[in-house]
């Protein structure tokens, strides 16, 4: 069997700071990280292999700038068997549409794909349209808001996913696309010094359009469907209101603030 | 962890970063440093879920070849991952026990040893199930190798071994998950005007018949190690226990001794970085007549002063580290070329000197300036300043060679040996 598990380079948000006159994030020298629910999905997949009789590849896929290669080589410490990093200029700002085009020609290059994981979404764009969009683009079902995989074969998986009204657990045909997200307290594998010492060795790849066929303009922003006209962050709210007092009065105060305002 | 951040990853390979985000992912969930400061109070022995998270973390003795059991790791690697272990862990109990003492000489152990020692002692040490280390200082004589007393005399296929070790680290720690020691005693007389010949190394497992571990020290700090000793009275040792070639022990002493103080530099560099990033967490928010104290020039150029050595000796590390790798790179080059090493030995051993006199000093005073900056709550143990002030100065007065003893070392390699104060 075949894992293939779209991971991708984020900036640490923990370590991110916004500029006080523009508003907007400073990106220079803030460190990057695997974005974090990839990271859940990889754990994942690396799970269910151990557990599995089955003999199944872990190949770890991402599209970025060459230094993404470092958030592949962390993928391979954690157990993936194989990386390719998808890095051409030509891929440079691709919307969600235009990425998943380029993940899903490569995940059909790789081939023999049983089960794709992905991050629900990632930190940095919040889209969560990407994993959707590959399963739309290779013509296989689609499980989303997945927190737990419950058993795999040849066959099916089994999932459990989070709905809003709990969770449910879903059996569905293979090949499928599962997009991961993790519940609270998860705890991401910690690569030991001998793990990152193998994933040297391990097969590491590099992919550029022309690897994956097609024309240059059905990539990166010529390829995208979305046009961004402008980027900017929500104005500032204004200073809040603290009501500090006993609970009758500050229920008072409360009440006279929401007529005040029309709301009541 | 701190919010300041002060390292800089870019001279770091793909595999160095990814061994410093694993240490500091495993110590935000094993070793925070209120951790540290509570294992300081409480003392040894070293607790078993961190020795055997270390194991599993694969750090200790990651330069034993891969054959061997080791990670196969270079010494760049190594001082790497000695950095975080000082930075994670800046009462250097972390670094004491598993970064200069197993790492430094399970290593040089490994080198010597047979297939036996390897195999029951140096293996269960890398994956944090024993604990091995090294025995040289004795009541009469640590620095001063002519004092020596312990004595190994032949005895059929057997060594019998009398005499006792002190201020030795980690007995407690042995004798509590098994292991044993690099013991150096006399096998032959002394010679005038050179005593360090004729000493012989042999590796003696802690529960050998006839070995007697003596009380352990109530030290000033790096407490969550011991420190003890142990008294060896007609201790009996198999021929094949000695470590290398009966009378080169102190020759392979000092390999050991370059060893553990390199990675007792970086380490030392380590904690440097975690005090200032916590002491700046600090005196950027604490205000005092109206102005942070990070404002107020008497402790920020304190503060920078600090920095920029502290910087400067991570670039000594660097060089010294890339210096051993070459040292063992070039092993044998002499015999197989013919040509000179790139290095003498001696001239490694002074650069080694120089970053094990100079570095913990670095941190110890930086500890210093610390709780003078944060005032009371500096000296108190809600932060980590008087702990690591405690700690780094093992390193300051001894452990690993005191910071005299690497004066006279470089004082021989720079001026000449007709200028070595003492024979």
């Amino acid at each position: 069997m075949r894992f293939i598990v779209c991971v991708k380079q984020v900036p640490d948000t923990t370590e991110v700071e916004v500029d006080e006159e523009t508003g907007t994030i400073i990106r220079e020298g803030v460190p990057s990280v695997l974005n974090a629910f990839d990271e859940f999905a990889l754990n994942l997949a690396v799970e269910l292999k151990e557990k599995s009789d089955e003999n199944i590849e872990i190949v770890a896929l991402s599209m970025g700038p060459p230094q993404a290669k470092e958030a592949l080589t962390k993928c391979l410490a954690i157990g993936a068997d194989r990386a390719i990093l998808l890095t051409d200029r030509v891929f440079a700002g691709a919307d969600t549409w235009a990425t998943a085009v380029t993940l899903g020609r490569a995940i059909k290059k790789i081939g023999d794909a049983d089960v794709v994981f992905m991050g629900q979404e990632a930190s940095d764009g919040n889209t969560a349209q990407v994993g959707p969009e590959v399963a739309a683009h290779m013509g296989i079902p689609q499980l989303t808001f997945v927190t737990e995989v419950d058993s795999v074969n040849s066959d099916h998986v089994v999932c459990k996913k989070e709905t809003d009204e709990g969770f449910v657990s879903i059996k569905c045909e293979l090949p499928s696309m599962i997009a991961c997200m993790h519940t609270p307290g998860f705890e991401p594998r910690i690569p030991n010094i001998r793990e990152i010492m193998k994933a040297k060795r391990k097969t590491y790849e590099e992919w550029n359009h022309e690897d994956l066929g097609g024309e240059p303009s059905e990539y990166g922003l010529d390829g995208s469907e979305s046009v961004v006209i402008r980027t900017y962050s929500p104005p500032p709210k204004g200073e809040g209101i603290i009501v500090d007092d006993e609970p009758e009065t500050a229920v008072n105060r409360l009440i006279q603030f929401f007529e005040d305002e029309g709301i009541l | 962890m701190a919010r300041t951040k002060l390292s800089d990853d870019r001279d770091l390979t793909e595999e160095q970063k990814l061994f410093k985000e694993s240490l500091l992912d495993w110590a935000e969930r094993n070793m925070p440093l209120d951790r540290v400061i509570k294992m300081n109070r409480e003392g040894h022995p070293y607790p078993k879920d961190l020795t055997k998270g270390l194991g599993d973390l694969g750090v200790i003795m990651g330069t034993v070849p891969e054959e061997r059991g080791g990670m196969g790791l270079n010494w760049k690697d190594q001082a790497t991952i000695a950095d975080i272990i000082g930075y994670i862990d800046p009462s250097i109990a972390t670094a004491a026990g598993f970064m200069a003492v197993e790492t430094g000489w399970g290593f040089t152990i490994d080198r010597y040893a047979n297939e036996e020692i390897r195999k029951k002692y140096v293996q269960p040490a890398i994956r944090g199930d024993k604990f091995i280390g090294i025995a040289t200082t004795e009541p009469g004589g640590g620095s001063d190798v002519a004092n020596f007393k312990c004595t190994g005399e032949k005895d059929g296929d057997e060594w019998v071994l009398n005499g006792e070790k002190t201020f030795i680290s980690g007995v407690e720690e042995a004798k509590d998950i098994g292991g044993g020691y690099w013991v150096n005693v006399r096998t032959g007389d002394k010679v005038p005007g050179a005593a360090h010949k004729n000493m012989t190394a042999f590796f003696v497992p802690i529960d050998t018949e006839g070995v007697t571990p003596t009380e352990p020290y109530d030290d000033a700090g790096r407490n969550s190690i011991s420190t003890g000793g142990f008294i060896m009275e007609d201790v009996r040792i198999p021929e094949e226990y000695m470590l290398g070639e009966e009378g080169k022990g102190f020759y392979y002493t000092m390999e050991g001794f370059d060893n553990a103080r390199i990675l007792i530099g970086s380490s030392a560099v380590g904690v440097t970085r975690r005090l200032l990033e916590e002491a700046a967490d600090y005196i950027k928010e604490r205000k005092t007549f109206g102005r942070p104290l990070a404002k107020y020039e008497a402790i920020q150029f304190e503060f920078v002063e600090r920095y920029t050595e502290m910087e400067a000796s991570r670039l000594m590390v660097n060089k010294v580290a890339d210096m051993q790798d070459t040292r063992y790179d070039e092993e044998g080059w002499l015999e197989r070329t013919g040509k000179p090493q790139t290095y003498k030995p001696t001239e490694i051993a002074k650069w080694i000197s120089m970053i094990k006199y100079k570095i913990p000093h670095l941190a110890k005073d930086t500890a210093d300036d610390a709780m003078h900056w944060l005032g009371a709550a500096g000296y108190s143990s809600e932060y980590i300043f008087e702990t690591a002030w405690r700690g780094v100065m093992s390193y300051c007065v001894g452990a690993e060679g005191g910071a005299n003893i690497q004066k006279i070392v470089i004082g021989r390699e720079t001026l000449g040996k007709d200028y070595v104060p003492y024979k």
